[in-house]
């Protein structure tokens, strides 16, 4: 996942500008795949895609900003740098509120968007890495049977042994075996640590 | 006597004897007749009763005293108002030298006393009806001259009779007034010498002469004529032969002072001139609204090409900073850069040949081609529209004579409205423009959308200027389109389509066969 090679996607209606930067960005040695309509993206758009979206905000058919709305509720953390044109501002602040990482205007200097794609890369790598981080978390969490969950959770909230072994009607040597194998799957010998990591993926856990 | 004894009947009968006993006679035969009865005992008193009544017959006894009916008939008919009465002499002398003496005088006719009553009848009845249809006729004939005479008198247009030698028989009241003369004055004159004074120029080739030597109809306009004053004035005239059977008589020429005419011809065209003045600065404000409602599309249409060349002129750099430049892939981007710099300057060309104030130049035009460059022009507009624009013509549309600039920003402004209804609509329906031959003389672009349509209280204002649905328009749209369309000779207007949404349509006359394209070089213009 992670550590897929990032891909610029380009979503461009306009043959000549599509084609123009894909062979810029290739040049630039950046893979690269063009798409000329929202819809063709939106087909291919699969979680397991890393990278960033160049992506023109007027197109016919589906335009920048509704691919945007969609890829939202898909959950995509691709970032995406939106071209707009002359007079179009006012929907690029909009794409911004939504979440957008950048956007330029056209014509623009090629050394500013290539600015704007690595800086849009650096932080896809540095959300997938912490999404990375969190999916590893829960991953252990998942390793937990029932019993062992439901201890940890008594643990993060500061129970002694002993109380959690009241509470749960077994033997405190029962409640010490279930510890131990509690922080060994979340591979950690810290209980502070443990705190932190649950409450980082806090969000995801009630999601489920 | 002399009294009328019977008021009946139109045919007037004086009887003339100095014998009481006489006219008794003939006024028992005569009475009951159906005529008007007069009874006269001598000869001024039947001058009297003649002058005041006009009897269609007097039977007048010549044997008088005083008067004899020699004189009595002498003086009626040196008198115009009892000339054409029938004179039928009585006399017992029955001679041919009497008899000859009668008739010379102008007597009708003779009876021979003693008369016989039928005979006195039968003839009075002959004269009765010979002067009573006579007098008819006459009556018919003044008639005829006087309706002639008052229409010659009333018509304000000069009228001439002349004869071959161009001479003036006739000249009406209006001739009189239009050449600052009188009718008396002018007849006898020579119409050639009076109006063109003594031409030097070749004779034969003055107006009107053709028509009096000849016998050729002439209808000329703006010919000048002298006035009898020597003044000159500027003429219509129309000259007609007087034939007589194969024999020419001159000719009758009708003419009339133009310059008042001529003077608001003058104003009507400058005002003409100043209305189509200001028609093409409305046409061209329109055009300029146009151009500044599509400048962010246009910018659009200019910053694509602008954008692919700053990508692929980076790509160039980058190529050849190489050791071993891929100099194939550098002609290659060089290539894309040249053309979309042309791309770039179609767009700016486009903008400024619909800028350009048209030249009133008409030319023959394919009005395919012309909305194929409409249609790329409008799609600064289409980008946000997803069905776009579909054209149509039909194989056997013909060319049409019209200007280029015109016909496009009529085309151009019904197909964006067409854009904005679809979009205002959400629909994905293309906007439909079709071609068609309508007739022979015309071709038939209708231009039709699935928009939203328009009431009918809207339709009936469509054209008014001023009026508009839209937010932000000036209501200068439809009607300057109307006045550019109706300068081309064609027609604008609006039909409802079955289903929704609404179809505009305009017509433009076919261009003539082998039409000479008039040399309008349109490229030097942009150059």
């Amino acid at each position: 996942m992670a550590d897929s090679q990032q891909t610029v996607y380009v979503v461009e209606d306009d043959e000549a500008v599509r084609d123009s930067l894909e062979l810029l960005l290739k040049s630039d040695s950046k893979p690269v795949k063009t798409y000329d309509n929202a819809n063709a993206f939106l087909k291919d758009y699969s979680e397991s895609m890393s990278g960033c979206i160049v992506l023109d905000i007027r197109m016919p058919g589906m335009d920048g900003m509704e691919l945007q709305k969609k890829l939202n509720e898909k959950h995509s953390i691709l970032p995406i740098i939106f071209v707009t044109g002359h007079g179009d501002v006012p929907m690029a602040v909009d794409a911004m509120k939504e979440g957008a990482v950048d956007f330029i205007q056209k014509p623009y200097r090629e050394e500013a968007l290539l600015e704007k794609i690595d800086a849009a890369l650096a932080q896809d790598v540095e959300q997938r890495k912490t999404l990375g981080e969190k999916q590893e978390i829960l991953r252990r969490v998942k390793s937990l049977t029932p019993r062992e969950h439901e201890i940890m959770d008594r643990m993060i909230e500061g129970q002694a042994n002993k109380v959690i072994a009241i509470e749960l009607e077994i033997s405190q040597r029962t409640v010490e075996i279930h510890r131990s194998r509690v922080m060994h799957k979340m591979g950690t010998h810290s209980l502070a640590h443990l705190v932190r990591m649950i409450l980082s993926v806090k969000d995801l856990i009630d999601a489920r | 006597m002399t009294d009328a004894v019977h008021e009946t009947t139109d045919v007037t009968v004086l009887l003339v004897d100095d014998n009481p006993q006489n006219l008794k006679v003939l006024y028992e035969t005569l009475k009951d007749k159906g005529y008007r009865l007069l009874i006269a005992n001598e000869g001024e008193k039947a001058l009297e009763l003649a002058r005041r009544h006009a009897p269609e017959v007097i039977l007048l006894d010549i044997m008088m005293p005083e008067l004899d009916g020699y004189q009595v008939c002498e003086r009626l008919k040196a008198d115009p108002v009892t000339s054409d009465c029938a004179v039928v002499f009585l006399s017992a002398l029955d001679d041919v030298d009497a008899k000859v003496r009668g008739f010379a005088l102008g007597g009708a006719d003779y009876i021979s006393k003693p008369f016989q009553a039928q005979e006195v009848i039968a003839r009075v009845k002959t004269h009765a009806r010979v002067i009573r249809l006579e007098r008819e006729l006459q009556a018919r004939n003044r008639q005829l001259e006087n309706d002639q005479a008052r229409i010659l008198n009333s018509i304000s247009e000069g009228i001439y009779g002349l004869d071959n030698e161009g001479r003036i028989v006739f000249a009406n009241p209006a001739a009189a007034t239009i050449v600052r003369s009188s009718a008396e004055a002018l007849i006898g004159q020579n119409f050639f010498e009076l109006h063109f004074g003594t031409p030097s120029q070749n004779l034969e080739a003055l107006p009107a002469r053709a028509t009096c030597c000849q016998g050729q109809p002439e209808n000329q306009r703006g010919v000048e004529l002298l006035r009898a004053d020597g003044t000159r004035f500027p003429a219509q005239y129309c000259s007609t032969p007087k034939w007589d059977g194969d024999e020419l008589h001159g000719a009758v020429v009708v003419f009339r002072d133009i310059t008042a005419e001529l003077e608001n011809e003058q104003a009507l065209e400058e005002a003409r001139d100043l209305v189509q003045e200001q028609r093409d600065q409305l046409a061209h404000v329109s055009r300029m609204t146009t151009m500044g409602e599509m400048a962010a599309g246009v910018a659009h249409e200019v910053n694509q090409p602008l954008t692919a060349i700053t990508n692929y002129a980076r790509v160039a750099k980058r190529v050849m900073a190489k050791d071993e430049p891929d100099l194939a892939l550098l002609a290659e981007t060089l290539d894309k850069i040249e053309a979309q710099s042309h791309r770039a300057s179609e767009v700016i060309r486009r903008i400024r040949r619909f800028m350009k104030k048209p030249a009133a130049g008409k030319e023959v035009l394919s009005l395919a081609e012309l909305l194929e460059e409409t249609r790329q022009f409008a799609e600064v507009d289409i980008r946000n529209n997803d069905g776009g624009i579909e054209i149509t013509v039909a194989d056997d549309v013909a060319d049409v004579c019209a200007d280029p600039v015109q016909v496009q920003q009529v085309a151009l402004n019904l197909i964006r409205n067409a854009l904005e209804a679809t979009r205002s609509a959400d629909s994905s329906e293309p906007v439909r423009v079709s071609v068609t031959m309508q007739g022979e003389q015309y071709v038939r672009v209708e231009v039709t959308d699935s928009g939203t349509g328009l009431s009918e209280e809207n339709e009936a204002k469509l054209f008014l200027p001023f009026f508009t649905t839209k937010d932000e328009g000036m209501g200068i749209g439809l009607p300057t389109c109307r006045s550019l369309i109706q300068a081309q000779g064609g027609e604008i207007g609006f039909l409802r389509p079955e289903s929704r949404g609404a179809c505009f349509y305009f017509t433009l006359p076919v261009a003539p066969q082998n039409a000479e394209v008039q040399a309008e070089t349109s490229g030097s213009s942009e150059a």
